[in-house]
């Protein structure tokens, strides 16, 4: 008779770990290749930011004809989630799993929302335009399922991306960190850039049946570059696997653990207050250049491309200097100086309606940015011990994802309650120009919380882990991280 | 590694390992399925296809 197990269980072991999606080691040098890999989450994350911020507000409010308000509630809805992140990279930190793993089971799920999102969103957009017998339905069933997909995917998106940078954390010693945080920021951006092209492409003859297979394309995208970027990431960790008896210390203590860390409340302080001062211009700068400056559409797209270089020369720049031993807080400080005088530049730029001027205080802002942003992603990676990475990422993520929401609703409102107030005749400049300035009180706000930081040797001091030992899973943790969860060869 | 009683045939995980793979994978049908169900009606509602 034909042996059906001992045939089974050769064919399985002859499979090995080949197929298998979690690396066997966590070896101490991670190639490039495979931190390129990984970063393709940031290529997702771009996509869906540039999907509802840019080409969906569109869509809706011109082909779709939904109210703006609407629109904008619907776009603001996944910011609720922002500030779970801490919460979210707290439980992967803590996550219990007898596989060994606490990163790959969030960024499955956190996938899963955001295609999920994607599948119903362009029927829930079609439904809430009242589309077809659309029209007839109760009004709650398009709201109810918008409101859902943009959650959906908000919240996918806030899940993938704060745990994809935990997990590329863990991977990489501290040297290398600036390194990673370079490569997710470029990715980011080059998400966004292609998918913006990409969007505008597609969409350019819009019919309802292009418009579901633009989204549901998307979903299919996110899925497959989310899993082959995870695929063999996280190595398994028997330690921690095997360590189910250890304390469980709640959301509070672990906050109040890291916030009572030197510099902490202060760096995050200082990304609030920068990412708002950076991110208030991004929607504003465009309409500016159309109104003030009287520029083409064509010439004003330019002003978004000189923005997003800008800020592609920052990360790298940004990259070099840390590597070559800056330290993370300089880099979001001079950021912060270049900022000031490049938003000086293109408030200057309206009263000389000089295009050159503003293209070159808007790459000069975009150069900021990069180092700014960069610095302080680094500075976080660096401030938080081995075990708290989900945590401080989360963080970050939760005030960044916020303040630059924020800064972008409250850009708007400042400018169209200045649009308002003003008497007929005044400087079409005035309501642009208020923002502006606004950003730059808000640039050297973050400038002089960031100084004292720079006197004692905070680079270093937020990251010296002495503090921590007493901690009974600090150096289990540590020693687990290097550890390979290699089944049988460890017995 | 067949010298472990926690593991099972055929595959080599434990009970323990098993069920949280099986989790994952039943996560996944559950949300997959919720998600093709509420697609369904949104299009049933915009271009009824059930007559």
């Amino acid at each position: 008779m034909f042996k059906y197990k001992s045939f089974a269980l050769r064919k399985i072991s002859g499979v090995g770990v080949r197929y298998l999606p979690f690396a066997d080691a966590a070896s101490d040098d991670v190639p490039l290749s495979r931190l390129l890999r990984l970063s393709l989450f940031q290529v997702t994350v771009g996509m869906a930011l540039v999907l509802m911020v840019g080409t969906l507000n569109r869509v809706m409010i011109v082909e779709l004809r939904v109210p703006a308000t609407l629109v904008g509630v619907m776009l603001a809805l996944p910011l609720v989630f922002a500030p779970f992140r801490a919460l979210i990279g707290f439980r992967s930190d803590r996550f219990k799993s007898a596989l060994g793993l606490r990163r790959l089971p969030y960024i499955f799920k956190g996938t899963m929302l955001q295609f999920g999102g994607f599948a119903i969103m362009p029927f829930a957009l079609l439904v809430l335009s009242g589309y077809g017998e659309a029209i007839d339905a109760p009004r709650w069933i398009g709201l109810g399922s918008a409101a859902l997909a943009f959650l959906l995917v908000g919240a996918g998106v806030h899940i993938v991306q704060t745990i994809g940078l935990a997990l590329a954390t863990d991977l990489v010693p501290e040297e290398d960190q600036p390194k990673v945080v370079g490569l997710m920021y470029v990715m980011l951006l080059v998400g966004m850039i292609v998918s913006a092209f990409s969007y505008g492409a597609l969409l350019e003859n819009y019919t309802p049946g292009r418009l579901i297979q633009v989204i549901q394309g998307s979903a299919v995208i996110t899925v497959a570059l989310n899993f082959f970027a995870m695929w063999k990431q996280e190595a398994r960790n028997r330690a921690r696997a095997m360590a189910q008896t250890e304390p469980e210390a709640s959301f509070a203590e672990a906050w109040a653990r890291l916030t009572e860390r030197r510099g902490m409340i202060r760096l995050l302080a200082i990304i609030a207050l920068g990412t708002a001062g950076f991110g208030m211009a991004d929607v504003l700068l465009e309409p500016f250049g159309g109104q003030v400056l009287m520029m083409s559409i064509a010439e004003t797209t330019r002003l978004t491309v000189f923005l997003a270089c800008g800020s592609l020369v920052g990360f790298v720049m940004a990259s070099r200097w840390l590597g070559a031993g800056a330290r993370p807080i300089d880099m979001a400080i001079y950021g912060a100086m270049i900022g000031i005088p490049a938003f000086g530049l293109i408030v200057w730029s309206s009263t000389l309606l000089s295009v050159p001027m503003l293209l070159g205080g808007t790459l000069l802002a975009g150069f900021g940015a990069g180092l700014f942003g960069h610095g302080t992603l680094t500075a976080t990676m660096r401030s938080a011990p081995r075990e708290q990475i989900g945590l401080s990422l989360g963080a970050w993520g939760a005030v960044q994802a916020t303040s630059a929401g924020l800064a972008i609703a409250v850009g708007g409102v400042v400018r169209d309650a200045i649009v308002a107030t003003e008497a007929v005749g005044a400087s079409a400049s005035t309501p642009y120009t208020s923002v502006f300035m606004i950003e730059v009180g808000l640039l050297t706000l973050g400038l002089l919380f960031a100084l004292p930081l720079r006197g004692k040797d905070a680079g270093r001091s937020v990251d010296d882990n002495t503090a921590e030992t007493s901690y009974l899973s600090a150096v289990a943790e540590r020693q687990g991280t290097q550890q390979p969860f290699a089944g049988g060869r460890t017995s | 590694m067949s010298n472990d009683p926690d593991k099972v045939w055929p595959t080599g995980l434990t009970l323990r390992e098993a069920e949280e793979v099986h989790s994952y994978l039943i996560d996944g049908t559950r949300v997959f399925g919720v998600i093709a169900l509420i697609a369904h009606i949104l299009v049933a509602v915009s271009t009824p296809w059930l007559g």
